[in-house]
């Protein structure tokens, strides 16, 4: 509610007719909820530049209260009336109207902000400020604060002495629940919006930065940082994440994994350049970066190596550097590892993993039936045509080519795996082979609904054309039943 | 240009070729082929070879070639092969498949798979891991899409190859052979293959015609009829290889070490 609709005397809640009717000309327009929460939000995580646990306060997508947790954050900035003063004034600057309070309870602050003026209340002082506050401070429903004041109780003052048990059957416990948070007898917590990182450098420029190849070249100062902080503890991180505050309270944050553990700066920032690579496209510094904070997380102890001289040259070392590079810059899943797994359905048989999960020694199994080098992750239909309907096949066309088929090796029949129920071993059905297109996705059929071996079975046949190609095809469904069999191609021999 | 200057220019152009082709890899590779007589012989690492086939679904018998070459350059310190391939091109091409890597003889945790999203980002990557200490060997799926992969990118790569002595191997389609400067060119047309034991109907072991086109390997004729069996590359051209021929139905890989363990124990 700005002054000059205050002035023509509008006011919330007010029905949109009576205003209609005070100002003819209003036009109306729906709240935007969402893109307003988001927009907070940044603006929630803008603030993290002041103390690493800032949380927007109230259900989940609402917006207008920021609670910063600002224990041990005050003294970097003179004290805690710099520091609110700084938070307060660069808001106001940017024309927000902004309140804010310090004080011991989150509800304390909360009630002071919203109802009285900007002010820092210490715990002594606590009881005797909120005494004063209307009912309303207490982040209470409307019909709670409507019985109150039925019943004469105005002032958070005159509830505090009353007894317990009476305001709980009247008013319920979540009364006494905002009452106990308003005075700190009951914890609150405070769930920051962004992951806490136990190990952090920071640095802050008094002149906004714009140029990546800056904020790298401080990255890797704040790198070397962290290497000592973290080698002092004698523990190494797997992940890292760099978080570039704007001016224009925007936060942008890159982040990066790494296989093993780490500390070693060149290392990090090497990552961050990767990674900075890949986001150039959406980098925008705005009108400058004024904060810089690099965070180390999921740390595991490392015990100090050494380098130069006498280090034990490991290849493991090197493989990890270069799939942490790769992974960095070509993003996530782009490197991966192929695990084996018990199934003896060809596309359940292997699936990936991402090459920086540690990988198991793959223990020597016995011989495995052959399977072809590459496979379709899709199969695709066929047309196959045999001379008798159970024969090898003869002669197939995939992909408006034909090829006659000299030798054949099969059928080797595999079932469904009893033990899950319908669906897995489901395909989807081919309309016509002939008049598919390659590129066109065939519909999905949703799953039987019971587990059938009959419908589900496939027979696999290596084949090799006249050319010496060879193809691993299967025909799934049998001849004679009433619905005809189809034939697919799942992969290629070397 | 008088005469004389063309004729100087030309000398000049034709020393900054032979610079270029100059491959010091190539002669140790030269002087291994001679002394492995018979059969296909062990190329060492460092080479930058490109192997076309015909069509683009061939490029399962490039990949074995590959995975042939690069099993033996699989050390301690070099531990890992990376394969290389767009990853919008999996869904026709499909991807490696690690049971069948392993029924090829090819530890299947030994390759890492690399999805790059484009060509730019795809010879980023092939550049960084042939530079890597720890990588056998590259292989490269470029396919028909030549366009990202010139002359420069090929030389640039080869370069990294020799230096660092990681092999790349270049998996390519189609009939055009644009300029490049890999050591070795193989085309590489998949052939029928032999009997299988116990099975006249059944393919054989997979069996490729190779002819070098670029580089030489000292033998003239430059041409090779090889089945890939559990014992490496086996030459079936070769006359004094044609005993090797059943080898497709030789012991699994396996067996040998738990029979040799039974032996020492009663001996």
């Amino acid at each position: 509610m700005d002054e000059e609709a205050a002035s023509h005397g509008l006011w919330p809640g007010q029905g949109l007719a009576d205003a209609r009717a005070l100002l003819p000309g209003l036009v109306v327009r729906a709240l935007d909820g969402p893109g307003l929460a988001a927009a907070f939000a940044d603006l929630a995580d803008w603030h993290t530049n002041l103390s690493p646990l800032v949380a927007v306060m109230g259900p989940p997508g609402s917006y207008g209260d920021l609670a910063i947790d600002i224990t041990g954050a005050a003294h970097l900035f003179g004290g805690e009336s710099a520091l609110l003063t700084l938070a307060l004034d660069r808001l106001r600057s940017r024309g927000y109207g902004v309140a804010g309070a310090i004080a011991p309870t989150i509800g304390a602050a909360w009630a002071l902000s919203h109802f009285a003026r900007s002010q820092i209340v210490d715990g002594t002082a606590l009881a005797e400020r909120l005494a004063g506050l209307p009912v309303a401070a207490l982040r209470l429903a409307p019909d709670q604060i409507a019985g109150l004041t039925q019943m004469g109780l105005r002032r958070i003052g005159q509830l505090h002495g009353r007894a317990r048990p009476a305001l709980e059957a009247r008013f319920g416990s979540s009364l006494l629940l905002r009452l106990d948070q308003a005075y700190g007898h009951a914890e609150e917590r405070l769930v920051p919006r962004l992951p806490l990182a136990e190990y952090r450098a920071e640095r802050r420029f008094p002149d906004p930065i714009g140029l990546m190849d800056d904020v790298l070249a401080a990255t890797g100062d704040l790198a070397i940082q962290l290497a000592h902080r973290l080698e002092k503890q004698g523990l190494g991180a797997q992940q890292f994440a760099l978080l570039l505050y704007r001016v224009d309270h925007k936060v942008m944050t890159l982040a990066v994994r790494a296989a093993r553990l780490t500390r070693d700066p060149v290392h990090v920032t090497r990552l961050f350049t990767h990674r900075a690579e890949r986001f150039s496209g959406e980098y925008d510094a705005g009108f400058g970066i004024d904060m810089i904070r690099l965070e180390a997380g999921a740390t595991g102890p490392l015990d100090p190596v050494q380098t130069g001289a006498f280090a034990t040259a490991d290849g493991l070392a090197d493989l990890d550097d270069l799939i942490d590079r790769l992974d960095s810059r070509l993003g996530a899943g782009a490197v991966l590892r192929s695990q084996q797994r018990a199934s003896h359905i060809p596309e359940r048989a292997m699936r990936l993993v991402p090459a920086q999960s540690p990988a198991p020694r793959a223990q020597p199994h016995p011989r495995r039936p052959e399977r072809p080098l590459r496979l379709l992750s899709r199969p695709e239909p066929i047309a196959i045509t045999a001379e008798v309907p159970d024969g090898l096949p003869a002669a197939m066309l995939w992909r408006h080519n034909s090829y006659r088929l000299l030798r054949a090796a099969g059928p080797e029949r595999l079932e469904a795996e009893w033990w899950r129920r319908g669906q897995r071993l489901e395909l989807v059905p081919q309309p016509d082979p002939q008049t598919l297109k390659p590129a066109e996705q065939p519909p999905y059929v949703a799953a039987l609904p019971r587990f059938d071996a009959r419908a589900q079975t496939r027979d696999y046949y290596a084949v090799e054309d006249e050319t010496g190609c060879r193809f691993w095809i299967f025909r799934q469904g049998f001849y004679g039943e009433p619905v005809a069999p189809t034939w697919y191609l799942h992969g290629f021999f070397a | 240009m008088p005469p004389a200057d063309r004729q100087q220019h030309l000398a000049a152009l034709r020393a900054t070729i032979a610079d270029i082709e100059r491959k010091p890899a190539l002669a140790e590779a030269r002087a291994q082929v001679e002394s492995a007589m018979g059969g296909f012989p062990q190329l060492q690492g460092g080479l930058v070879q490109e192997i076309f086939t015909d069509r683009s679904h061939q490029i399962g018998a490039g990949l074995g070639f590959a995975l042939a070459q690069a099993r033996p350059l699989l050390t301690g310190r070099r531990e890992a092969v990376l394969h290389l391939q767009l990853a919008g091109e999996s869904a026709s091409a499909g991807l490696p498949y690690a049971p069948g890597l392993e029924s090829s003889g090819f530890a299947s945790d030994r390759l890492i798979l690399v999805r790059p999203a484009d060509m730019a980002e795809l010879l980023w990557a092939a550049e960084e891991a042939v530079s890597c200490r720890a990588v056998a060997a590259v292989i490269a799926e470029i396919g028909g899409n030549a366009r990202r992969f010139d002359f420069t990118a090929s030389r640039r790569l080869s370069l990294r190859a020799s230096a660092a002595g990681c092999s790349l191997f270049l998996l390519r389609a189609g009939p055009a052979r644009p300029a490049s400067a890999a050591h070795l060119r193989w085309h590489l047309l998949p052939a029928p293959s032999g009997p299988r034991p116990y099975d006249a109907r059944a393919p054989g072991a997979p069996r490729w015609q190779l002819r070098l086109e670029r580089g030489t390997l000292l033998r003239q004729e430059s041409g090779w009829l090889l089945d890939w069996t559990d014992h490496g590359l086996a030459d079936v051209s070769f006359p004094g290889a044609a005993g090797r021929k059943g080898d497709g139905a030789a012991l699994p890989r396996p067996v040998p070490a738990a029979l040799a363990d039974r032996l020492s124990q009663t001996a």
